[in-house]
């Protein structure tokens, strides 16, 4: 998988990623942007989900822990171009009630 | 077997031995003869001589007596002196020492008209001397009726000078056996008056003939043939020392003893008489046996003969070698030259001096190994380029082991054997589009590496057109119309071609000059598939080709081949044909191209056995897929592996046509129940996990099978989906989107296997 990470203003930064959020890519991409976040300070997080082309279960326990986190640091998490299909499965486990989806 | 050199020379050899031989025992032969007749004839006068001894003896007895018989004429014409006359006899007769006696004796009463008797006889004494004894005068003597006179007087009155007496034994002291010469005493009228005698011991005289012994063996005879006596015999088979009053018919051997006899057996010996007359009329034999006169001829005969079979022998010896050496030796060295070239040993030289034609030979030998060499190494070079050439061949041929891994709504397998090292079939099959398929098996005039250029010509060429989007009629014509412009050497070719929609099953095809293909539809046998054939490819220009259409449907095989397969022969020269072919395709139960090809091409060699491949052999086996289809997977549930199990979820997903939401609810279960698996089946050990995954009308089936500890991920409570972010768990959710997403779901604990099965609908 491809992670692009940009950074907005003083405390924003944007990940884009391409491919499959899964066991195989979910703890990379979850560490990456962790630390970049630690690292820079950053209060806003946005995750852009456009080529994202699936995500599992290890995918959607990442995306909790980078929410919480952002939480924990009176930061904000947003989603952006989340396809239908991974909306729906944010739906099937609730994530749709807390998750910032554009 | 006299073909060879060997034998040849063999032959000369005994032949010139057999040749020699008999010159040398004619030569043998007549040397022997000849020594024969020189040793018969120096034996002849050998006897001769002895003979002349004997002869001598006797003609000095006879004249002897016949002087004793002037000394009887004096005595009676001259005075009767009688004491001069005893001394006259007495003188005469010591004048003859191998006499007994010798005297005078006068008819009765002619010396003395009162005496009847009257003679002088002298002989020796004891003391060898000469004495007169006048007993002999007396009555009692009577020389008249002795038998010496009685044999000697009738001789003489018949006008014989000397006459022998037969043998007989003196009968005055002395005893012995005697015989007597005697001469007729005449007075002056020459009227006879008595006879003069000379005795002669026989004993003596046996002594002188027993010295007639030319061999040792040798005998003697002297007889008195006129009066029929034996005088002496030597034969040692007689009794010799009582010849008185034997006639010659007492010897058995006497009729083969007389002249002009050659040989006679006597007692198993062959002898050869020597006949002799002597002088007084007597006959004198000597009998030498003929083995003892040959034995040293036939000895020297023998040897020469021996040593001349000898010679022979070595002179055919050493000719036969001679020819061995010169002939048979560089024979033997140039074979064996030429098995090492034959071999492959083109560095071999042998040398061969002489003869100088075998000498020049063997350089002409080397000189062809050289040039062997040579074209070795060229051909060499021919035969590897030959198999580079068959290896861009076989590359230039598309790749049948899973050409396409992604398209699993059919199945292909190809193959080409070429008859040589490379071929003018081919085969060739490609996407043309996304769904169209297009597969083509050709067979172009020819052999070798003409056809296999002219061949890969023509696949490159329909590769390329076939890309541009023609019509399949507007295809098929424009190749034909370039095959025919670039084809100097009047090949054309046979194809059989078609192109599938994929997707439908539709196909077109058309058949240049080709055998028909076979197909095996529902009904499950294989037919040949009905179509005229049009022209070959490559022999008119502005040929017309009829497309034909139909449509495979699931589960469909379609064989192509070319008459490679239909004409390979037997030994019987029965071609395999297009109803064996069906035969054998009906009777082969497999399903897959490549297993189907394989017992096709058993079955031909089954059927050509020894007989080598004549033709090139294509086939092109074309399976049409069921949609609904599973695939099974087993790999080990490592972090690792992961990846590529996804891939192949995915690749099965696409095959049977799944839609992509479908795919993503299949690879969010796959993955959560992969990990689940790898985490609680397997915490300490790598194990592995199988899975099935089954798609039928209006559910996908997935089955995870693994032999990990006892684990049941659906006894797992499920999360509770409304708290709040921050309160929720980070564990669980996986298995709870699995519940969520599957129609049905159940876990089995069978055989140390975890088996967990999913179903998921199909429906949205």
């Amino acid at each position: 998988m491809q992670i692009e990470i940009k950074f907005l203003g003083i405390d924003g930064m944007y990940v884009k990623t391409v491919g499959r959020l899964d066991l195989d890519t979910a703890v990379e991409y979850g560490t990456k942007i962790k630390d970049a976040v630690e690292d820079n300070n950053i209060k806003e997080l946005v995750l852009d989900f456009t080529e994202i082309t699936f995500i599992s279960s290890f995918g959607l326990k990442i995306i909790l822990e980078l929410f919480n986190n952002m939480k924990a640091i009176n930061g904000k998490l947003k989603l952006k171009g989340v396809s239908e299909q991974i909306q729906n499965t944010f739906k099937m486990v609730g994530f749709d009630k807390f998750l910032d989806i554009e | 077997m006299f073909n060879t050199i060997k034998s040849k020379i063999t032959l000369i050899s005994i032949t010139m031995f057999f040749a020699l031989s008999i010159i040398l025992t004619g030569f043998t032969y007549i040397y022997y003869k000849n020594s024969k007749t020189a040793l018969i004839w120096s034996y002849y006068y050998k006897v001769k001589h002895f003979v002349q001894n004997i002869n001598n003896e006797i003609i000095s007895i006879e004249d002897n007596t016949k002087d004793m018989a002037l000394i009887g004429n004096f005595y009676y014409e001259f005075g009767k002196d009688k004491l001069i006359a005893e001394n006259s006899v007495a003188k005469l007769f010591s004048n003859y020492p191998n006499s007994l006696g010798g005297g005078i004796w006068y008819e009765p009463y002619l010396i003395n008209s009162n005496k009847r008797l009257s003679c002088i006889y002298a002989f020796r004494n004891n003391d060898n001397q000469v004495v007169i004894d006048e007993a002999f005068e007396s009555e009692e003597y009577d020389y008249l009726n002795q038998i010496w006179y009685k044999s000697i007087m009738p001789k003489v009155e018949s006008g014989k000078i000397v006459a022998w007496s037969v043998p007989y034994y003196e009968n005055q002291g002395s005893n012995t056996l005697m015989v007597t010469a005697g001469s007729g005493i005449y007075d002056n009228n020459k009227n006879l008056i008595g006879i003069s005698t000379v005795d002669w011991e026989v004993t003596s005289i046996v002594k002188a003939v027993s010295e007639i012994k030319p061999t040792k063996n040798s005998f003697v005879l002297i007889a008195d043939i006129d009066n029929n006596f034996i005088l002496v015999s030597t034969d040692k088979y007689l009794d010799n020392s009582n010849l008185i009053g034997k006639t010659l018919d007492n010897i058995p051997w006497y009729k083969d003893n007389l002249k002009n006899v050659t040989y006679f057996t006597y007692h198993h010996t062959k002898y050869i008489p020597y006949f002799n007359t002597l002088d007084n009329g007597m006959v004198i034999i000597v009998n030498v046996p003929k083995w003892e006169l040959f034995k040293g001829v036939v000895i020297s005969v023998l040897g020469l003969f021996i040593a001349f079979t000898l010679i022979c022998l070595i002179i055919v010896y050493l000719l036969y070698r001679m020819l061995d050496n010169n002939i048979q030796n560089p024979i033997d060295k140039l074979m064996t030259l030429a098995r090492k070239i034959s071999n492959g040993e083109t560095d071999t030289t042998i040398v061969v001096e002489k003869p100088e034609e075998f000498a020049e030979l063997a350089k002409t030998i080397d000189t062809m190994a050289e040039d062997i060499k040579l074209k070795t190494k060229e051909s060499t070079r021919i035969n590897s380029e030959l198999s580079i050439a068959k290896r861009i061949q076989e590359s230039s041929l598309p790749n049948t082991l899973n050409p396409f891994p992604n398209r699993k709504e059919f199945d292909i397998f190809a193959s080409m054997n070429p008859a040589k090292e490379v071929g003018g079939d081919f085969y060739d099959f490609y996407f043309i589009d996304n769904n169209k398929f297009m597969f083509l098996v050709a067979d172009v005039s020819g052999k070798g590496v003409p056809a296999a250029l002219f061949m890969m010509t023509v696949k490159t060429m329909i590769n390329n057109l076939s890309q541009l989007n023609y019509s399949p009629k507007e295809l098929i014509e424009i190749i034909n119309k370039k095959i025919c412009k670039n084809n100097d050497q009047g090949f054309f070719v046979t194809m059989l071609a078609g192109i599938i929609n994929t997707e439908t099953g539709e196909i077109s095809y058309i058949n240049c000059g080709h055998n028909p293909p076979l197909i095996k539809t529902k009904n499950g046998k294989y037919e040949y598939l009905k179509m005229d054939s049009n022209i070959v490819l490559g022999a008119f220009a502005d040929a017309q080709f009829n497309i034909y259409n139909t449509k495979l449907n699931s589960g469909d095989i379609l064989f192509t081949y070319t008459d490679g397969i239909t004409e390979a022969t037997n030994k019987n020269q029965e071609m395999y044909g297009e109803n064996r072919l069906q035969n054998c395709l009906n009777n082969c139960n497999e399903n897959s191209p490549i297993e189907i090809s394989k017992y096709i091409k058993n079955d031909i060699s089954k059927f050509t056995e020894d007989i080598a491949q004549s033709d090139d052999l294509t086939m092109l086996i074309f399976k049409f897929n069921d949609k609904s289809l599973s695939y099974e997977y087993k790999i080990e549930a490592t972090h690792e592996n992961y990846k590529s199990y996804y891939n192949w979820l995915n690749d099965c997903c696409q095959k049977m046509d799944l839609s992509e939401i479908l795919t993503n609810k299949i690879g969010m279960c796959a993955e959560e129940i992969f990990a689940n698996i790898m985490f609680y089946a397997y915490p300490d050990k790598k194990g592995f996990l199988e899975t099935t995954i089954i798609s039928n009308e209006d559910a996908v089936i997935l089955e995870f099978s693994d032999t990990g500890l006892p684990y049941n991920p659906l006894e797992k409570s499920d999360p509770d989906i409304t708290l709040p972010p921050e309160e929720r768990p980070l564990g669980g959710l996986g298995i709870f989107m699995v519940k969520a997403m599957a129609k049905n779901i159940t876990y089995l604990r069978q055989d140390e296997h975890n088996i967990l099965t999913v179903e998921i609908t199909k429906e949205f």
